[in-house]
């Protein structure tokens, strides 16, 4: 990896991204022209903004480096985050943006007139931002150690002070032209590479089965093991090793590994023969093979069936009750706009999402050692090296390393920008509605934090729980608050707790690393399958319980959720 | 003002049933068991009340005036059963209900002393005429915001305690009926008074000098003649709009559009404006008319004195969880001071009535930290800085009525 | 403008008004606009779009929500020039996608469909 060129790339990033926020704002907007010809963002600006910053770097390099990894299965990730907008689309788009609400706290204080729901919506905001932004930290940590070696906490918390700063200083406010130029940006960096390396494989004679069990080394490869690395060996393996193997020195030897679990030290050159089994890691966790889903992947094994509904129920209903991606609703102007906003939201992640499964077919193909020493949410930066090499290369490379940091960006900034004002408006009122910059360092601290003090436990793959905890409370919450009138505030308090809580304390267990296996483990890993209709039940049976409370705005309410703008003037 | 009125209703309804219950009693005893088809005696009683007082309650809520009491003063006397009842205000005899009228002459000086009190009083009456029935007078006051507002006074032919708490529980829902009217008035008064306030500005100066200008234009050039008059008649449809507290911010900035090309009708290259609109906030809610007349006060200074071209800026930009909304101009600026007491309300009938409407009104829905900044000096022209947060519960625009939309189309 | 530089703007703020906010919470426009008619027509409204919802979320669940059933079903793919590995990876690194748009396409007009019958009938009444 050519350090200048990726260095030069994020500057670029960070470069436009100013200009098209400060210079983009004046240009489009001086005239007098400009709201009556357009009176507001058109659908198709909006959606790629929300694109934009829904992105995540776990888009971006985690689903290749899991498609590298664990195979085919993970293709469950992207699928899920396009069909959680479909679902989005389906129950709460038109109606969340009739509501007028900003905030999905807003919107439960809205439809169910207490402040009691509205704190604990708030809570529930903090705690899903809160385990969002964590992977974002730890991806930003792996990248940058792949690319400049540096140690694995200082590009965490590098991201984190830019993101930090640059919300903070008021630069990253919600500006529609900003995030549309960070989707075109990803979109871009992941799809020009992508041409250029399907190209290449072309050229080397279109090599087929990438998804063979298991992987194997297609040619001669050589790898330097830098950090010492215990390999778990199925079949006996012969490797040419420079270095200790098992406390034995080796010098350009052939050995023969026999199965069990075997120590390489840091340093070792290890050589593979083509056709020969890519060994994995023995510890799945702290070696890390892939930061966005790994200790699930024990579970994965045990359960693959329950795991993938797992996924599949967290991703589909936990899109709706992200922080960042509500907030943007409202820029629509109407319903029906945000409708149509949805759809195109749809069509564009649908786009970027065809991209990833190819870098980790052609991951799989080119470099499979990196299932073998760990860091395989690099694999998308590394493949234009590997299969094109050169200028090119290096060019190619230097792109991806942008959008990365692009991903990194966008979606932190919308995270920190939606948990601190919550903090602001909601949590600490006593800090005052001006103090949105010490709200905005709090937001980001605790992430921080937990990052530094867990950074060599499995926590990245905070991503799926987070949407397993969005999904068990916001889901409930938003679904009946929209079309269910017997809804009452003691029952959405109950579910969000009952249902939220339940998974908050799954995402807890599990992230403490408890407990160790079996069907415990699964359902504890993906709580999303029985926390989801807990938090339904629990709001329906209260809400029933409670019936005498229905809001007395209830009807009104209602009729501003869904009658058309159109009809109403 | 709401929950007020609802829990005043709740009250009334209350001591009604409480008012009711005791005269049912009354009547039940003398009549002894009825038919028990049609409920018991009590019951039956009870309903009458009930029915009594709905009869009442409607005369009641326009507020205490001869008319008006005269209206409920009959319904009242059916309720107490008694031989005669009369309401006053605080100096007259309202109205007389019932037989024994002469006892007008000197009462305003036997219900002195409730008036004074706000205590209920019973006394005995001396009369000279034959066959007046009027012996026992029970008065009970009336009581609204501002203390006593006038009495209800019930006449028997002899004392009775059940008469004196039944006069005293009724006094107290006509209170409740008087105090729900005034909060009624005020409250359409407040509103109506703000709205009327800022029409008040825009016409009928600013509509006869637009109506000039467009004139001027008719025969020079009558395409843009036509397009003023288009722009002139959406504008004053906005402005005198009948329904709704709140609008949104692209509506407000579109009428303030429309506003500005009639000013430039009429003012031609002396007003430069520049709009610097971030989309992302045009969605915002906030007070109808809340922005109008802080333009029109930068077109006004802006205007005023120089001969020169005047720039006026007009920026609205998101942060956040507000919308942030800038008025500049170069104009002639103000005295702090005065400008202080503009806001206090103390500027005189004709300045800035505006402004101070805009302030208070902000602050009233949005709370204290939500005013109007400004910043000014004499001949420094005018920053006004308004902020309206993105939500705030019950501030939405025009909500949906299938009763009040119009048929057209 | 004079040549006289502009003397420095006094920042001017208006007093606090000694009573809380007003509060709204609906229950004003709940009796400015709820009459019975009303709320029938939006109670009509609402069970049609959530039936288009239902119907969505529905098509949803059978066609992509039982494919890790049909995978496992069919480890080994359709035969030997499809894997399983390799119909998995079409199937959801591709051909999922369009039918997740189709079926939002579907919903968008289906619902924009029904909010126009809605106001053609409380025009028409």
């Amino acid at each position: 990896m050519n350090q200048a060129y990726a260095v030069t790339a994020v500057a670029v990033v960070v470069v436009a991204t100013v200009l098209i926020g400060g210079l983009g704002l004046r240009i489009s907007r001086t005239t007098s022209d400009f709201y009556v010809a357009s009176r507001s963002v058109p659908p198709r600006l909006n959606a790629a903004a929300i694109s934009g910053e829904y992105l995540s770097a776990a888009s971006f390099l985690g689903v290749a480096g899991l498609v590298l990894a664990q195979g085919t299965d993970m293709l469950w990730y992207p699928v899920g985050y396009t069909a959680g907008y479909l679902v989005l689309l389906l129950f709460v788009a038109a109606p969340l943006r009739r509501s007028g609400a900003y905030t999905l706290p807003d919107f439960a204080e809205d439809r169910l007139e207490s402040r009691t729901v509205r704190r604990a919506a708030s809570a529930f905001v903090v705690g899903v931002g809160w385990l969002y932004l964590l992977p974002q930290l730890q991806g930003a940590g792996l990248t940058l150690r792949v690319i400049t070696g540096a140690p694995r906490w200082t590009g965490g918390l590098l991201v984190a002070v830019v993101v930090t700063a640059a919300v903070a200083a008021g630069g990253m406010r919600s500006i529609t032209f900003v995030q549309a130029f960070q989707y075109v940006l990803k979109l871009t960096a992941l799809l020009v590479p992508a041409l250029f390396l399907v190209a290449a494989w072309h050229g080397d004679g279109t090599p087929r089965g990438p998804f063979d069990e298991p992987p194997t080394f297609r040619q001669h490869t050589q790898v330097q093991v830098e950090d010492t690395l215990r390999l778990r060996i199925e079949e006996p393996l012969t490797v040419t090793v420079t270095g200790t193997v098992d406390a034995t020195r080796y010098r350009d030897e052939g050995v023969l590994l026999e199965p069990g679990t075997h120590t390489i030290e840091g340093g070792t050159d290890l050589r593979f023969t083509p056709g020969s089994t890519v060994p994995r890691p023995a510890e799945h966790a702290s070696a890390g093979t892939s930061s966005w889903a790994e200790p699930l992947s024990g579970s994965r094994d045990a359960h693959p069936l329950y795991s993938t509904y797992g996924l599949i129920v967290a991703t589909f209903l936990g899109t709706m009750g992200l922080p960042h991606v509500v907030v943007r609703f409202y820029t629509s102007p109407n319903g029906h706009a945000a409708r149509r906003t949805t759809l195109v939201v749809l069509g564009m992640i649908s786009a970027f999402y065809l991209l990833p499964p190819v870098y980790g077919a052609l991951a799989r193909l080119y470099e499979p050692e990196l299932i073998m020493t760990g860091g395989t949410d690099a694999a998308v930066l590394l493949l234009p090296g590997r299969l094109l090499g050169g200028l090119g290369g290096d060019l190619l490379e230097a792109l991806l390393v942008g959008g990365a940091f692009a991903a990194f960006l966008s979606t932190a900034s919308g995270l920190t920008m939606s948990v601190a004002g919550v903090l602001t408006q909601d949590l600490l009122p006593s800090l005052g509605v001006r103090h949105f910059r010490l709200a905005t360092v709090l937001a980001m601290s605790v992430p921080v934090a937990a990052y530094l003090a867990v950074s060599d436990l499995p926590v990245a793959d905070t991503v799926g729980l987070a949407f397993a905890v969005s999904a068990s409370s916001f889901c409930p919450l938003l679904v009946l608050g929209i079309w269910w009138r017997r809804l009452t505030a003691a029952g959405a308090v109950t579910g969000l707790l009952v249902g939220g809580g339940a998974a908050l304390a799954a995402v807890a267990a599990t992230m403490a690393g408890f407990p160790e296996g079996g069907w415990p483990r699964a359902l504890l890993a993906w709580p999303a399958v029985w926390s989801v209709p807990l938090g339904f039940l629990a709001m329906i049976v209260v809400s029933l319980a409670t019936a005498s409370r229905i809001p007395p705005g209830t009807g009104a309410t209602m009729a501003r959720l869904h009658l058309p703008e159109g009809a109403t003037r | 003002m709401t929950v007020l009125v609802t829990l005043g209703l709740a009250v009334g309804s209350v001591l009604l049933l409480a008012a009711g219950a005791a005269l049912g009693h009354v009547a039940g005893r003398r009549r002894g068991a009825g038919r028990r088809a049609l409920g018991t005696p009590v019951e039956r009683a009870t309903f009458q009340t009930l029915h009594n007082a709905s009869l009442a309650a409607p005369p009641l809520r326009a507020g205490l005036t001869e008319d008006t009491a005269r209206k409920a003063a009959r319904r009242l006397r059916t309720l107490l059963g008694t031989d005669a009842l009369c309401l006053t205000d605080r100096s007259t005899v309202l109205t007389w209900d019932g037989s024994g009228e002469h006892h007008t002459a000197g009462l305003m000086t036997q219900v002195r002393q409730v008036l004074e009190t706000g205590r209920s009083e019973a006394f005995p009456l001396t009369c000279a005429q034959e066959g007046c029935a009027i012996r026992w007078a029970v008065v009970a006051p009336l009581t609204g915001d501002n203390g006593v507002v006038g009495t209800l006074a019930a006449f028997g032919a002899r004392e009775s305690p059940v008469l004196v708490r039944a006069t005293s529980e009724v006094a107290r829902w006509v209170s409740v009926q008087l105090e729900l009217a005034e909060l009624d008035h005020s409250r359409t008064r407040l509103i109506e008074a703000e709205i009327r306030a800022l029409r008040a500005q825009i016409s009928p100066h600013f509509l006869f000098n637009s109506l000039a200008a467009i004139a001027s234009f008719v025969r020079t050039d009558p395409e843009r003649a036509r397009d003023l008059l288009l722009e002139f008649a959406d504008f004053t449809r906005y402005s005198f709009r009948r329904h709704g507290e709140f609008t949104t911010l692209v509506d407000e900035l579109h009428s303030i559009e429309q506003y500005l090309n009639l000013v430039r009708a009429r003012f031609g290259e002396r007003l430069a404006v520049t709009l610097q609109i971030a989309p992302e906030v045009l969605a915002v809610s906030l007070p109808f008319l809340c922005l109008q007349p802080l333009v029109e006060n930068a077109v006004k200074h802006g205007l005023e004195g120089s001969v020169a071209r005047s720039h006026i800026s007009i920026v609205a930009r998101d942060a956040g969880a507000e919308a942030v909304v800038v008025i500049e101009d170069d104009g002639v600026g103000m005295d702090p001071e005065r400008l202080r007491a503009v806001l206090r309300g103390e500027g005189g009938p004709s300045t800035g009535i505006g402004l101070r409407n805009v302030d208070e009104r902000l602050r009233q829905v949005y709370g204290d930290d939500y005013g109007l900044v400004l910043e000014t000096a004499v001949g420094a022209g005018m920053k006004i800085t308004a902020r309206f947060p993105k939500y705030r519960p019950g501030v939405h625009p025009s909500p949906p009525s299938l009763r009040t939309r119009p048929r057209q189309r | 403008m004079s040549e006289r530089p502009a003397p420095r703007r006094e920042v001017v703020v208006g007093e606090p008004l000694r009573r809380r906010p007003v509060r709204q919470l609906g229950v004003r426009s709940e009796i400015d606009e709820q009459t019975e008619v009303g709320g029938a027509y939006v109670r009509g409204l609402m069970r049609s779009q959530l039936r288009a919802g239902l119907c969505g979320f529905g098509v949803l669940a059978l066609l992509v929500g039982t494919l890790p059933l049909v995978f496992a079903a069919v480890p080994d793919g359709l035969g030997p020039w499809l894997s399983g590995p390799a119909l998995v990876w079409l199937v959801l690194g591709g051909a999922t996608y369009p039918v997740l748009l189709c079926l939002g396409h579907w919903y968008v007009r289906r619902a924009e469909r029904n909010e126009q019958d809605f106001v053609d009938l409380v025009e028409g009444q």
